[in-house]
This record gives structure tokens, C-alpha cells and sequence, in this order.
């Protein structure tokens, strides 16, 4: 999270203003319903004190009872019409209106997201704002037009008190209002206080949650048991419940001193001296009963709202330092940019002296701030993912990644995908850089399973289809999923195709397992007529006769299509026409497997490890 | 369990004996953890409930009678002054207390509910974890009893403040004029609308809550990095936008259901309360001012001003005093389900026979074994035995029974049929602690602590000369040389989630992490689960080699998928559907030419095949 820097005022005004705006224009009805509901409530806040002052003087007076009776009959009037405005207000309309606020900002949102380079999922930095501000859109928007509207409605009611007090009297209201200005710092100062104060405890915080994670998800629930790790988290539960008694101990008094004393005691002190000078006041017939019961109410209600005002205030810049992140976000440009060049059909992928780095050590870091920004760091800690690969994949052939942990060969799959784009070199599509083509078109080339798939809380098909199911659909699913060794499975689902997969928001959902998991990501690049297939490890989760069968299969089914795929059980790349071996980063040998083993390379010595105890088979 | 979920459905009420008993313990807890917070707590309501009686509705009657009825103003003030004396010392009294003291004995009430959690957690069988109505309650137990024990006393000490306005205020009306007492009383009738209320928010909250998860999972599917590159190639995303809008137009159904009854019921109270209550008595009183006047026995000035406010503290008071009652209905709902897991009885417990230090043989004899919800044993009558520094290999495919029985050995779970004998003695005799440390473990699913590299190698605190012994440990298992490289080296953090210098590590180097757990400690028994699943050929090859070195002299039970590995191991063991089908030496089996014979032969098919080519 961003540091609380010090914020001009009229940044703080700026920013907030833009986010009402922007509310306005998606949910201008909200907009004008905050107004107006802002005015009632004030007045309704305001009323009760007018009443009171109204009717007890015309009681004190003495004037006919028809007058009195006339000031509640249009009080109760006025509270029939304003509780049903009220009530229906915050019970039908505000919840539709805040609904679509979240959806439109949602929909915005996601959108946005989806465009973001996967780049910025690896920036811890630049993630943890963006799920912050994905979070936060949620509830922050709506506190800024509600706070807005409270303000309002304080306003309103603080204007009118005053005026009631004025008119009473001008010493009352000159107490009330320095208790008041007192009471205001105090609050001000008070805030910074208990900034700083969950600032330092929010770690603490954090870790406790962690600790009771830990023990009450399954996840850690084995190692909690073997060996003594729950000796290790009482120890540090210990550690942390002692720091932050350390830090309530630190705090509290500071609490005291300017809630306590401020609030409670200077409170009292002016309330008890009003009341004081109004006796004086009442013996000597200055003032009526009715305005010294009035006054007193208002003494009352003055002193909540006013705090209630306060901290609705010291709201606006964190509300300002959230709304200025997220719309930097909403304008951050991602780096894979798209272009318009037509895709043709498949011919070959080249890569021509390509380099990557995670490190961006030839870019910025993701940022939203610019002022922020931290320069990259020079050393040459930028390892190179990739370092200067040339290689060229034609149509229709089956080409094997190999290498050891680290290679590269998924970074690879990534830069194809254009999940990510080179450091340097260039990566061509039928002889263009995959630049000029628009990314959604030319990954709609590449169907692909990934390392780590994905199932989706929706239907079997829609899973296989990733889009949406039609019935003209169905023969396309079933064949993909039995192209996959889905069909003994499907044929045990009640609901074939249509079932829903994980229970998590339906009962008759399915769960599957990891291997069956694995199948239908598969079925996935099957369903569709992708002219390059990409598999990476796709037998991973598959026990040794599953990843046989499905071998098979995949070959059987991608005849005429180009087939990459990454694996580092040897035997299952074996078959590829040209198998490619990296190492660290560098394409070191390629040929087929029986040219890499005559070449007695590093391929050949990681076959030969891998063999070995097979080997004994033979004796 | 069955039974139990249908009984779940029904009982939304406890009688009212476990209602209190529920309620009694969540203030018992709290006045075990720090008896001074209870007391003072509850305490304070008192003082601050008359104190704002007195300087409220009695002060102003006293000024406005006093005045009216020429009382000398010297008098009158003095009174004041004595009120704000007493308000003053007592609320910065009060607020010494709530500021300084109650943050601290909070959190001290708040780690006394934690850790008697916490130790039980640690305690319970793994079962409990598959048992969903007990995971739920579980959950729910650690989830909600610190709030919840809390909150008994919060209500606790709302209902005292109410009690003591309620008393004061009606005494008061009914020293003024008994009529007004009625008008004091109807709010009770509206406590039936104010249940309706409820009934509509609680239902609109349970739907609107499954919508919710809809949307949340919606947002995940864009957020979380383990979805971007599906949510990038093909068209899932608009399957998930779609999902999102039908979340909305689910919103509105609800809304639109729920909202106007809500509102409906919501209006009635507060006309009920401020115009027919409130303004009703304020009419009465202000036609007995001036029409009957103080003089002929209506009220006086003052008796009006205090009836306006008096009758608001009343009516607020008992429509509230309903909900307080509601209150703790709902809270010894929930203090239920943390009682049951707390008075759960745990039924895998040990002996008092002390566990070995040395290998020793192990024996499985006739174990079978079910899990809760199935209706199939997942192992059926297992037997073999694993000599003294014997090291076996457990084989066979997905689901064949193998994890389980690893679970098994370990006590996480005890048979349903059959025993296991270590030592020539039925393991339940053994301290259960002490047996469980017989074993150096990795899971399939190893887990990282946000502790210490020291600390999750270890597991357990360190001792003088532990250093040397991890570090020792991680060389072993291959995961030094990343270690090294850390700053704080083994002292370092893992995971960044509390230390800004903490390190994460891949999945490779979690799972070399883990296996230095069993070289750091002389266990007699090793179990590993799958232990090279994450590491590349050469590494997986290293790490057996390893492995078979520094195990010399202890048992070893280990499952791999890469029947290369199995060719080291001294016995071969292959399940199949939950029993035991093949055992022998690698080439016993081979020799055998059955299952095993024939997985090996598939794998090895590839290799020896261009081996062969390439010899020839």
C-alpha cells in the first residue's frame, strides 16, 4: 500500500471530486438520491430541535392549546412523509443503486484486468495495488458518495442548531461552538494517533489471523501433528499477543488524554456551565422554558454530530490516496499492446535471437506512481530467462521443450502466447512480428494446456468450449472430452456435459481429481480448431498408465496439427520430430532423439539418468 | 451424520435451560481470562446508566420545577454543581477504564479463547477435518468465539443500561402521571413488527449471501494470478462477465422481495415510536399543561419537557430490550457449535508405554480401513512388515491406498479393522506424541510455516547446536545452496507475508526443504509421500542417492510414481485397490512378470527401446 503521504488540500478535493463524478455519470440516480436523502435527514435531525423549542414556548407562554396541538399535528406530518421517503429509500432504492455502482465499476474493472500484461501478476508491487484497488472499488466508492451525503445531512443539521442557539442566545452558542472547534482538533489529532497506532499493529494483527489459519485449515492440519510445530506457533502467538499489549499500553493513554479528556471531561465542563448560565438566565425571565429545554437537546445532539462530522471528514484523504490509485489504474497502459494486421492461416513460428527477463531490467518497474517510482536496480541482477534462442516451428510438426528445472522451456510457452514480450529479438508469424497482429486473434491460433490449468465453477462444456454452450456444441464436447480419455468419466456423470463442475455453488457440482482435472483441460485445446497445440507437462498429474494412454491419444488426434509440448519425463518426448534442449536459459541442442543421443550431449546424459534403472530390466 | 444434519436443519431455538448455560459460559471464559474486565465492565453500566438518568431527564425537571416553583436559584446551582461533580470524576474514571485498561485485558480475554481453541485444534483426529458437519462447526467455533464471548457481555451490559434507564424513567412518568405509562408501553406491540423485520433481513442476508459468492468468485477469476493466462487465451472471460451480470439481476430479485416488506415493517415501528409513541404523549402532556393546568392536578412546565424526553428513553428502551433477548438466543446459537467442539471428545488417543528411540520392526496386520464418508474400504485387509533398517518402496497407481496408509502409520488416523505393531506391541499402547516422533515425514502435500527456515526444519523449537544440524540437513537434501544465498541464511523468513526480507521459495525448493526435515532429526522411521514430484530427473536422482545414504540404519517407507527409484529401495511394495498385491525384491518381481513386472515394463518401454537402438 501506498505511504500516507501529505496531501495538498486541493488534491484531497480533486480526487474526491472525480470519484462522485465518475459515480454520477454510471449511477446518476445515486447521485441525485445522496442530495436529497442528505437534505432530509437534515432536516429531520434538525426538526426535532426546532419543535422543541417551538412548542415549549408556546407552552411556557401560555398561548391556547389549539396553537400546540397545531405544531405537533405538523410535526407528526412531516415525520409520516419523511420516515416513508426514509425507509423506502434505504430499503429498495439505495440497494439497487449501489448494486449497479458495483457492477458498473466491476464490469469496468475486469475489463481492464484482463488487458493488464500477465507481467504484472509477477510484480508483487504492482499486484498487491491491483488487487487492492479491486478490492476496494467494491466499498469505497459507495463510502465516498454515502460519507458525502452524511456530510450534508451534518451540515444541514449543524447550521440549524446553531441558528436555534443563536436566536436563544449568543453566549450559549459562543460556548457550544469553542467546545466545539476544541473537540474538532482533538478528533483531528486523534486520528493521526490511531493511524499510526493500526499502522504499527496491523503486522501484528496480520500474523495472528495467519497463526489461526493455520490451525483451523485442513492444510496444515498433518504437519501439526508430526514433529512439534504447534509448540513453534504458541511460541509465537506468545511473541505476538505480548507486543500487542505493548502497543495498546503505548497508545491507551494517548487515547485517554484526547478522547477522554477532550470528549468526556471539556464536554462536560461547557455542558454543565450552559446549563449554569441558563439558570441564571431562566430566574431572571431572559429566557423561556422552551428554549432553555431546546438549547439543552441541541447541546446534546451538537456534541455527536460534531464528532460524527469529524470523522467523516478525516475520511476524504484516504478516500482521496485510494481514488488516486485506482484511477491510475484504470489508465495504466499495458505493455503487449495490440495491432490490426490480419491473421493468416498457420505456415511457421520463428524466433529470432530472442531474450527475456522477469527482471524488466531494460524497462521500469510497473507502477502506477510516478513519483513513486523506484529507479531499476543496475546490478546485473536481471538474470535472462532466456538468452538469445533461434528457432523456427513449421506446420504440422510435433516439437518436444526439454530441459532441467529452471531451463526456461515455460517461459517460452509464455513469450509464444504473447503472455509477455521479448526483451529482445523478435518472435514471427508467418514471417511478421507477432506485434502487428491484435493478441485476443493470434492466441485464438494457440490452444493450450497449461502447467497450471484451471477448472471453472461453471459446466462442464463451457469449461471444454471456454465460451458459451449452444446445442450445436454438443457432438464438438463429447468428442473433444473422449479425445482427452474423458469418456469413462463422462459416462459415470448424471449430467454428462451439463454437469457443474466444483461444488461451490451448486450441490450436485462435481469435484474432480487431479487427473481427471488434467483431462479436461485437455479436451480443451481438442474442442477447438487450433492450428498449434501447446502442452506443458500435460501428464504431470497422471499415474504412469494414464500418462501412456493419453500419449497416445494425443498423437492419434493432432495428426495434421503443430504440436508443442514440454515435458521432463524424456520418454514421453521421445516421438517429438525435433526435440529442443535448454539449459539456463540457452537453446543448447536440438535434432531429433536419436541424433541428441548420437551427439552424447547433455540430452543424452539426462536420457541416460532416466534410463538407468530401467536398464535393469535387460538383465 | 445423516441424522445429525436433519436435526441441525430443525433446531433453530435451544430451550432455554442451554440458552443460559450457553451464555453463562461464554461470561464464565471471559471472567476466567481477567475477572477485573468483567466486573468493571458490567460495573460501569450501572454508574453510567444513572449518571445519565440524573443529568438528563431529572436535571432538567429540577431546574424548570425549581424555577417555576421559586426556588432560590442559589440552591438550584449548587445541586447542578453537584451532579457535575459526580458525572465528571465518574466518566473520567469510566474513560480511564475503557481507554487504557479494557484494550488489554481484551486481548488478554481474546488469547485465553484463542489458545484453548488452538490446543484442541492441534488435538483432534484429521477425520474431523473430512466430517463436514464437524468442520463446519469447527470452522464456524474458530471463526466466531472470541466475537461471540464478547458480544454476551456486550448485550449483557446494554440490558443492564436499558434496565436501569427503563426503571428510572418510568418512575419518574409515573410519579408525573401513571396515564403516561401507556404510551410507555406500546412499543411492546410493535416488538411484533420488529420481529418481522428481522425474519425479512435475515432471509434477504442467507440469499443475498449465496449471490455474493458468486461474485466474489467472478472477481478471483480476474484477479488471481493462477487464472490470468486461461482468462487470456480462449473466451472463458465472457462467460465470467455474463456470470457477473446474472449476479446483479439476481441482486435486484432479492432486493426488490425483501425490500418493501422491510421497509413496510421498518416504517410501522418508527410511526409506531416517534408519531403515535412520542408525539401522542407529548400531546397528552401539553393538553394537561395548559388545559388542565399544574394547579388543578395536571402537569406542570417541567413535567412536560421531561415526559418529551422520558417517553423517547422508554420506548427505545423496550423496543430494544426485545432485541437484547434475541440476542442472546443468537449468541448461545453460535457458542453451540464452539462448545461442541470444545467438549469434543477426542477418541484417538495414546497409551502411556514409552515409544521407541532405535528402528525397531513394524508390523501391519489385517488393517483395513474407511474413510467417514465412504462406502468403500480404500485399504482392505494390508499386511507386511517392515524389518529393523529395512527400506521399502510403496508403488501403484492413483488411489491405490498408498497415502492413506502412510496416514495410517502415522496414527493421523486409526484402522477400522486390524493392527499395527510396533516392536511386537499394538501401537495405540504408545504415547501418541512420543510415537509420532518416532517418524521423520514428507507429505505429498508439504506445507511451508511463515517461520524460520530454521524453524520449519526443525519443527519444533531449537536447541544449543541446532544451527549446524539444519544446516547440515539442507546440504543433504539439496536446498543449501538456496539457503545460502538468503541474507539471514537459516534464520530467514519464509514467505513475505509478515517480513519484508522474507524469501519464497518454489515448489522444487519447498519440497527439498521439507525432505531436510528428516535428515535433521534421527528419527528411526522415515515416511515420504511422493517426495521428488516437484524435482527435475537430475535433481530427483541426487536426492535418492541422498536419501539412501544418510538413511542407513533407519526404516524407510517411500511412495513414487518414477518406478526407477522403486529399483533402490531393499522391498518393493505394490498396491492395488487397498491391499497389498505384489511384495518382494525388484527383480523378485520383475522375475514374477506380473502387475508390477508390467508397470515398470511400460515406462521403461521408451527408454530401453532407443537404448537398444542405439546399441545396435
Amino acid at each position: 500500500m501506498a505511504k500516507r503521504q501529505r496531501q495538498k488540500f486541493s488534491r484531497i478535493i480533486h480526487n474526491n471530486a472525480l470519484m462522485i463524478g465518475k459515480i454520477a455519470r454510471y449511477t446518476p440516480l445515486y447521485f441525485v438520491f445522496m442530495v436529497l436523502e442528505g437534505l432530509i435527514q437534515g432536516a429531520i435531525n434538525s426538526a426535532a430541535a426546532l419543535f422543541n423549542y417551538e412548542l415549549l414556548n408556546a407552552v411556557d407562554e401560555g398561548l391556547d392549546f389549539a396553537r400546540a396541538a397545531g405544531i405537533i399535528g405538523a410535526m407528526a406530518l412531516f415525520y409520516t412523509l419523511a420516515f416513508a421517503f426514509h425507509k423506502w429509500y434505504w430499503c429498495i432504492v439505495n440497494p439497487l443503486l449501489r448494486q449497479k455502482l458495483h457492477l458498473r465499476m466491476h464490469e469496468e474493472l475486469f475489463v481492464k484486468s484482463r488487458s493488464l500484461d500477465l507481467a504484472c501478476f509477477d510484480d508483487p508491487e504492482f499486484y498487491n495495488d491491483f488487487v487492492w484497488a479491486m478490492n476496494e472499488s467494491d466499498t469505497r466508492a459507495v463510502e465516498v458518495i454515502e460519507d458525502t451525503g452524511k456530510l450534508i445531512n451534518r451540515l444541514v443539521s449543524a447550521f440549524a442548531m446553531f441558528g436555534i442557539l443563536l436566536t436563544v442566545d449568543t453566549v450559549v452558542a459562543l460556548i457550544l461552538f469553542t467546545t466545539s472547534v476544541i473537540t474538532v482538533v482533538a478528533n483531528l489529532i486523534g486520528n493521526k494517533v490511531s493511524f499510526k497506532h493500526s499502522k504499527e499493529s496491523n503486522p501484528l494483527w496480520r500474523k495472528k489471523s495467519y497463526i489461526n489459519r493455520v490451525y483451523h485449515l485442513a492444510d496444515h492440519a498433518k504437519e501439526l501433528r508430526i514433529r512439534h510445530a504447534d509448540e513453534l506457533l504458541m511460541r509465537e502467538y506468545d511473541e505476538n499477543t505480548e507486543e500487542i499489549i505493548k502497543l495498546e499500553k503505548k497508545y491507551g493513554k494517548k487515547y485517554f488524554l484526547l478522547y477522554g479528556l477532550s470528549w468526556n471531561t471539556l464536554g462536560d465542563v461547557s455542558f454543565y456551565s450552559i446549563i449554569i448560565y441558563m439558570i441564571f438566565m431562566l430566574a431572571r425571565g431572559d429566557m423561556l422554558v422552551g428554549g432553555f429545554a431546546a438549547s439543552v437537546s441541541v447541546v446534546w445532539s451538537v456534541r455527536w454530530m460534531l464528532t460524527d462530522l469529524v470523522e467523516r471528514l478525516t475520511k476524504y484523504p484516504k478516500h482521496s490516496l485510494y481514488i488516486e490509485k485506482y484511477l491510475e489504474f484504470m489508465r495504466f497502459e499495458p505493455r503487449v499492446k495490440g495491432a490490426t494486421r490480419e491473421i493468416p492461416e498457420f505456415e511457421s513460428l520463428e524466433l529470432r535471437n530472442v531474450s527475456f527477463s522477469y527482471e524488466f531490467s531494460s524497462h521500469p518497474k510497473y507502477e502506477f506512481h510516478e513519483e513513486d517510482h523506484v529507479a531499476p536496480k543496475s546490478e546485473g541482477e536481471g538474470k535472462d530467462a532466456l538468452r538469445n534462442v533461434n528457432m523456427t516451428i513449421r506446420k504440422g510438426e510435433k516439437i518436444a521443450i526439454v530441459g532441467y528445472n529452471g531451463a526456461g522451456k515455460t517461459t517460452l510457452i509464455k513469450l509464444i502466447m504473447r503472455f509477455y514480450d521479448v526483451s529482445k529479438g523478435e518472435i514471427l508469424y508467418n514471417g511478421v512480428n507477432i506485434k502487428e497482429y491484435d493478441p485476443d486473434a493470434y492466441r485464438e491460433k494457440i490452444g493450450a494446456v497449461f502447467q497450471d490449468y484451471k477448472i471453472f465453477a461453471t459446466s462442464l462444456a463451457e469449461n471444454v468450449l471456454g465460451r458459451e454452450y449452444n446445442d450445436q456444441d454438443e457432438e464438438r464436447v463429447l468428442g473433444a472430452l473422449r479425445a482427452a480419455d474423458f469418456g469413462d468419466k463422462l459416462e459415470k456423470l448424471e449430467d454428462g456435459i451439463h454437469t457443474h463442475m466444483t461444488r461451490e455453488f451448486n450441490d450436485k457440482g462435481t469435484n474432480l481429481s487431479g487427473g481427471e482435472s488434467q483431462k479436461v483441460a485437455i479436451a480443451r485445446v481438442f474442442s477447438k480448431d487450433h492450428p498449434i497445440v501447446v502442452m506443458d507437462e500435460p501428464s504431470s498429474a497422471l499415474d504412469p498408465m494414464a500418462e501412456y494412454n493419453l500419449n497416445q491419444s494425443i498423437l492419434h488426434k493432432t495428426e495434421e496439427k503443430t504440436v508443442i509440448f514440454i515435458s521432463h519425463r524424456l520418454s514421453t518426448t521421445r516421438v517429438a520430430d525435433k526435440i529442443y534442449m535448454f539449459d539456463t536459459g540457452r537453446l543448447i541442442e536440438e535434432g531429433s532423439h536419436t541424433e541428441l543421443l548420437e551427439l552424447g550431449g547433455k540430452y543424452a546424459e539426462m536420457f541416460r539418468v532416466q534410463a538407468q534403472n530401467y536398464k535393469t530390466i535387460e538383465n | 451424520m445423516k441424522k445429525e444434519k436433519e436435526k441441525k436443519e430443525k433446531k433453530k431455538k435451544l430451550p432455554l435451560g442451554r440458552t443460559v448455560s450457553n451464555n453463562l459460559f461464554a461470561l464464565k471464559a471471559i471472567f476466567a481470562a481477567s475477572p477485573i474486565y468483567l466486573l468493571v465492565y458490567l460495573g460501569s453500566s450501572f454508574i453510567y446508566g444513572t449518571v445519565e438518568f440524573l443529568s438528563e431527564g431529572y436535571l432538567l425537571r429540577m431546574i424548570v420545577n425549581g424555577i417555576e416553583g421559586g426556588r432560590s436559584v442559589e440552591s438550584i446551582v449548587l445541586f447542578v454543581v453537584i451532579l457535575a461533580t459526580v458525572s465528571l470524576t465518574s466518566f473520567t474514571a469510566l474513560s480511564w477504564f475503557w481507554n487504557v485498561i479494557s484494550p488489554i485485558e481484551q486481548r488478554k480475554v481474546g488469547a485465553h479463547i484463542e489458545k484453548m481453541l488452538f490446543s484442541k485444534a492441534a488435538k483432534v483426529e484429521l477425520a474431523c477435518y473430512e466430517d463436514p458437519v464437524f468442520y463446519d462447526k469447527y470452522v464456524k467455533a474458530m471463526d466466531e468465539a472470541y466475537d461471540r464471548i464478547l458480544k454476551v457481555m456486550y448485550t449483557l451490559d446494554d440490558l443492564i443500561a436499558r434496565f436501569i434507564a427503563l426503571f428510572a424513567n418510568s418512575l419518574l412518568l409515573f410519579v408525573i402521571d401513571p396515564v403516561l405509562i401507556l404510551f410507555g408501553l406500546f412499543p411492546l406491540v410493535l416488538g411484533v413488527f420488529r420481529r418481522l423485520e428481522n425474519i425479512a433481513s435475515h432471509d434477504l442476508e442467507s440469499e443475498k449471501k449465496q449471490v455474493n459468492r458468486r461474485a466474489e468468485y467472478v472477481k478471483r477469476t480476474f484477479y488471481l494470478g493462477e487464472y490470468a493466462k486461461e482468462m487470456r487465451s480462449g473466451g472463458m472471460y465472457g462467460n465470467m462477465l455474463r456470470d457477473l451480470r446474472a449476479t446483479f439481476e439476481e441482486y435486484k430479485k432479492i432486493t426488490k422481495k425483501y425490500g418493501l416488506k422491510k421497509a413496510i415493517y421498518g416504517y410501522i415501528q418508527r410511526f409506531g415510536l416517534e408519531v403515535v409513541t412520542i408525539l401522542g404523549a407529548t400531546l397528552y402532556s401539553v393538553w394537561s399543561t395548559m388545559v388542565i393546568g399544574s394547579e388543578n392536578g395536571g402537569m406542570s412546565v417541567g413535567d412536560c419537557i421531561v415526559v418529551i424526553g422520558s417517553i423517547g428513553t422508554i420506548s427505545y428502551c423496550l423496543n430494544n430490550l426485545v432485541q437484547n433477548f434475541a440476542e442472546f438466543g443468537e449468541h448461545a446459537l453460535f457458542l453451540e457449535d464452539v462448545r461442541y467442539f470444545l467438549d469434543y471428545e477426542i477418541k484417538l488417543v495414546g497409551g502411556e508405554r514409552m515409544a521407541p528411540t532405535e528402528s525397531v520392526e513394524l508390523e501391519v496386520r489385517g488393517l483395513s480401513f474407511r474413510y467417514g464418508n465412504s462406502e468403500k474400504d480404500t485399504l482392505h485387509d494390508v499386511n507386511f512388515t517392515l524389518h529393523k533398517g529395512e527400506r521399502i518402496a510403496l508403488v501403484g497407481s492413483n488411489g491405490s491406498g498408498k497415502t492413506t496408509l502412510v496416514k495410517l502409520l502415522l496414527r493421523l488416523y486409526d484402522a477400522s479393522e486390524g493392527e499395527i505393531l510396533m516392536d511386537g506391541v499394538n501401537v495405540k499402547e504408545y504415547d501418541l506424541k512420543g510415537y509420532r516422533d518416532c517418524f521423520g515425514t514428507v507429505f505429498q502435500d508439504f506445507k511451508m510455516f511463515s517461520l524460520s527456515v530454521k524453524d520449519n526444519v526443525l519443527l519444533r523449537p531449537s536447541v544449543e547446536g541446532d544451527a549446524q544440524r539444519v544446516r547440515d540437513a539442507l546440504v543433504e537434501s539439496g536446498a543449501y545452496g538456496r539457503v545460502e544465498r538468503m541474507e539471514k541464511g537459516i534464520d530467514t523468513i519464509l514467505t513475505r507475508e509478515f517480513d519484508d526480507k522474507g524469501e519464497n521459495l518454489s515448489i522444487g525448493e519447498q519440497q527439498k526443504l521439507s525432505l531436510a526435515r528428516v535428515f535433521a532429526d534421527r528419527t528411526p522411521f522415515i515416511l515420504l509421500d511422493e517426495p521428488s514430484s516437484a524435482l527435475d530427473p537430475i535433481a530427483e536422482y541426487k536426492m535418492f542417492e541422498n536419501m539412501m545414504r544418510a538413511t542407513e540404519g533407519r526404516s524407510v517407507i517411500f511412495i513414487s510414481h518414477r518406478l526407477s527409484s522403486a529399483v533402490l529401495a531393499d522391498r518393493v511394495l505394490l498396491m492395488d485397490d487397498g491391499t497389498v498385491a505384489e511384495c518382494g525384491t525388484h527383480s523378485e518381481l520383475l522375475a514374477k512378470n506380473g502387475m508390477y513386472a508390467d508397470m515398470f515394463r511400460r515406462q521403461a518401454e521408451n527408454y530401453l527401446g532407443s537404448e537398444v537402438s542405439v546399441n545396435g
